[in-house]
C-alpha cells in the first residue's frame, strides 16, 4: 500500500507539472493560414487621360477553353452586312476569356505587391482529365467602380427572342467596372500568364504555347511573345498549332518571378477579358424572331445564308444576325430564324415556323 | 480568407450528458444493489463460470472514446488500460492513447491525447458485477500535426504545409465504473463520465468512455 501511496503522489506531481505547462503551441483549427501560392505583382504606365480611379485593383482569372462560332470566321456572305457585322459582333478568335475571378487585391500604380491564392483552381477551370490537366489565368488591373471588391464579368446582350418562355428572359446590366491592363489579353500578343498543371503537360489547343517548353508542374507564371504566324487563324484550321518564338518563352517559379502589367486605354478588346461566353464550343443558339420589333438601336444586322453544314436540307433559310451595342463591355450575336429548333436549326420537327407568316419586321426574304 | 464552418463544442454535448446520467446510474446501482446483494447474497457458481476473483489487484484495458481534450470537436478513439489496488477504496493508476482527426477548409488536424491518471476508486461487489466510482487526475500529453488541405497538389513544403506542437494540459474525470465477472478472474469492464480539462487556464468540459475487459485474481 506504500508503493501504491508513492505512486500516487509521483502522479500528483506530474498534474501539478501540466498545469504550470498550460496549452501552448495548439492551434487547431485557428492561427494563420498559409496561402497556396503567392504571385509578386507590379502595374506599370499611366492611367489614360481623363480616367478617374476609384479603386484600382488586380484580379487573378482562370481562362476558359473557348471556340468561336463559324460565322465569325467564315469568309463573310458577299453582297450583304456580314462584314461588318464580323467587325463590330465577334470576338477575336485567340482572345484570352475568363471563367472564374479567383482573387482580388488593391494596387497602387508602379508600387510591387503580392497576390496569394488560399484555393486551388477547381477541375472546371482546367483542361485535361485526372492525369494531366492544366489551368491558366490572366491577372487583370482594373478600377472597382461599384465597389464589390471583385472584378464582375459581364456577357453580351441579345435581342430579345419569341415564343414560349420569351417573357421569362432577363437582360442582366454590366458592372461599371473597367479594365485598364491584363498580363494576358490575346495569344497573338505578348502575354504573361499563370499556370497550374497536374500530371505531365498534354499539348492541346488550351492557350497553346507551340515552340515553347512544355510547363513545369504546379504553379508557374509562363511568358511567350505571341503567335509568329502571318495568320494563325489559317494555321489553326488546319488542324495545326500556331507557333511562338522560343527565344520568347519563359517558365518560372512564382516566388522568381514578377508579373508586370501595364496600364492602357479601356479598348473593347482590353475590356474582353473580363466578358464569359455562354457557349464555350462554337455552337450557335439560333432564336425564333419576336413578334414586336426589337430594340436595334446601336447594333448591326446583316440577313445571310446558314453556314452549310448548319443549313442541312432548307439551303434558303435566311438568318438575322444582330451584334452587340455598342456602348456594352461584351461582344456578341444574337441568330434568328424564320424556322427552326433552339440547338439545331435545322431539326425535323421545329420548335417554331414562321416562314409563311413572318413578323412584320422581318426584312430577311429568301432570294 | 474564410476558415470554413468548424463545429463547435455546444455548451453540454448530449454525450456529456449522458455520461453525467451513467454515473448517476451507477451511484443508485450501488446504493441499491448492494442491499439486495446482502439480503439475497451471492449465488452459487460452478464449472467454467464459476468466479474466482477475490483479489485486491485489478488490471483492466480497452477500447477508449472521448471528446478530443483540446480539438473542439469530433471523436476520439484508441485503446486505455489501467490498474488499482483496494477493496472498497482502491488506488491506481491509468494511461490511455487515443487520435482524433477533423477538417475544415484549411487545415486537417490531428490530435493525439496521451493521457495519464492517478485514480482513486469507491467500489461495491454486487453478485457478480462491480460497481464503482473512479476519480482521476493528471496529465494530458497532446500532439498536435496540421496538414495544410491542398497544399500538396499546390506544392507547398515544410511548415507551409504542415506543422506539429505538443503540450500538457491538466485534466480529470469523474467516471462510472460497472465490471462484470465471466469467467475465473476475467471481467468484462465498461466505464465512462464526464471530463475536465484546463487550456489556457480555462476549464473544458468533455466526457470520455472505455470498454473491455478485466483481469482479477
Amino acid at each position: 500500500m506504500a508503493a501504491v501511496t508513492r505512486g500516487g503522489g509521483a502522479a500528483l506531481g506530474v498534474v501539478a507539472l501540466a498545469a504550470l505547462a498550460g496549452c501552448g503551441d495548439l492551434q487547431g483549427f485557428g492561427g494563420p493560414t498559409p496561402p497556396l501560392v503567392t504571385f509578386n505583382v507590379v502595374v506599370n504606365g499611366d492611367l489614360p487621360p481623363g480616367a478617374s480611379v476609384t479603386s484600382l485593383q488586380v484580379a487573378l482569372v482562370w481562362g476558359a477553353q473557348w471556340q468561336t462560332e463559324p460565322f465569325c470566321i467564315l469568309p463573310p456572305e458577299v453582297g450583304t452586312n456580314a462584314a461588318t457585322v464580323i467587325a463590330q459582333g465577334c470576338r477575336k478568335p485567340f482572345s484570352f476569356v475568363p471563367t472564374l475571378v479567383a482573387a482580388n487585391i488593391p494596387v497602387e500604380i508602379g508600387v510591387p505587391t503580392t497576390l496569394s491564392l488560399y484555393s486551388l483552381p477547381s477541375a472546371d477551370v482546367m483542361v485535361g482529365d485526372v492525369t494531366s490537366r492544366i489551368a491558366y489565368g490572366s491577372l487583370v488591373v482594373y478600377d472597382d467602380r461599384d465597389g464589390t471588391g471583385t472584378l464582375d464579368l459581364a456577357s453580351p446582350h441579345r435581342t430579345p427572342r419569341g415564343g414560349r418562355g420569351a417573357d421569362e428572359e432577363t437582360d442582366t446590366q454590366d458592372s461599371p467596372d473597367v479594365v485598364y491592363g491584363a498580363s494576358f489579353v490575346t495569344m497573338i500578343a505578348p502575354d504573361q500568364r499563370v499556370s497550374f498543371l497536374e500530371g505531365p503537360y498534354t499539348p492541346s489547343a488550351f492557350y497553346p504555347r507551340a515552340g515553347c517548353d512544355a510547363p513545369m508542374a504546379k504553379f508557374r507564371v509562363l511568358s511567350a511573345g505571341g503567335f509568329i504566324d502571318d495568320d494563325p487563324l489559317m494555321v489553326a484550321m488546319q488542324g495545326q498549332l500556331p507557333m511562338e518564338d522560343p527565344a520568347l518563352c519563359d517558365d518560372q517559379p512564382p516566388d522568381a518571378a514578377t508579373i508586370s502589367i501595364t496600364l492602357e486605354a479601356p479598348a473593347q478588346e482590353l475590356q474582353e477579358v473580363s466578358c464569359v461566353e455562354p457557349r464555350n464550343d462554337s455552337s450557335v443558339r439560333y432564336r425564333e424572331p419576336p413578334t414586336s420589333t426589337p430594340d436595334f438601336t446601336g447594333r448591326q444586322t446583316a440577313c445571310t445564308h446558314l453556314p452549310t453544314f448548319e443549313a442541312g436540307d432548307q439551303p434558303n433559310l435566311i438568318q438575322l444576325v444582330v451584334t452587340g451595342r455598342t456602348q456594352d463591355r461584351c461582344v456578341g450575336l444574337t441568330h434568328y430564324t424564320l424556322r427552326g429548333c433552339r440547338e439545331n436549326v435545322a431539326c425535323p420537327v421545329p420548335d417554331w415556323d414562321l416562314t409563311n407568316d413572318p413578323p412584320a419586321w422581318w426584312t430577311c426574304l429568301p432570294n | 480568407m474564410s476558415e470554413g464552418a468548424v463545429r463547435t463544442r455546444p455548451a453540454l454535448p448530449i454525450t456529456f450528458v449522458a455520461l453525467v446520467a451513467f454515473v448517476a446510474f451507477a451511484l443508485v446501482a450501488l446504493g441499491a444493489l448492494t442491499g439486495a446483494a446482502r439480503a439475497e447474497g451471492q449465488a452459487p457458481e460452478a464449472g467454467i463460470w464459476r468466479v474466482s476473483s477475490r483479489g485486491r489487484l485489478t488490471i483492466d484495458g480497452g477500447l477508449v472514446l472521448g471528446q478530443p481534450a483540446a480539438l473542439g470537436t469530433g471523436l476520439s478513439t484508441g485503446v486505455g488500460a489501467g490498474a488499482s489496488y483496494g477493496r472498497s477504496l482502491a488506488l491506481g493508476v491509468r494511461a490511455a492513447w487515443s487520435t482524433a482527426t477533423e477538417s475544415s477548409l484549411a487545415w486537417q488536424v490531428t490530435q493525439a491525447d496521451f493521457k495519464l491518471r492517478a485514480t482513486g476508486t469507491v467500489q461495491r461487489a454486487v453478485g457478480r458485477g462491480r460497481f464503482a466510482l473512479r476519480l482521476g487526475a493528471g496529465p494530458t500529453i497532446v500532439h498536435e500535426t496540421r496538414l495544410r488541405n491542398q497544399g500538396m497538389r499546390a506544392g507547398l513544403t515544410g511548415a507551409d504545409l504542415e506543422t506539429s506542437a505538443t503540450t500538457t494540459l491538466a485534466a480529470g474525470e469523474l467516471e462510472g465504473v460497472v465490471a462484470i465477472h465471466i469467467a475465473g478472474p476475467w471481467l468484462l469492464t465498461v466505464s465512462g463520465g464526464p471530463t475536465l480539462t484546463i487550456i489556457d487556464g480555462a476549464a473544458h468540459a468533455g466526457w470520455t468512455a472505455l470498454i473491455g475487459t478485466g483481469w482479477q485474481p
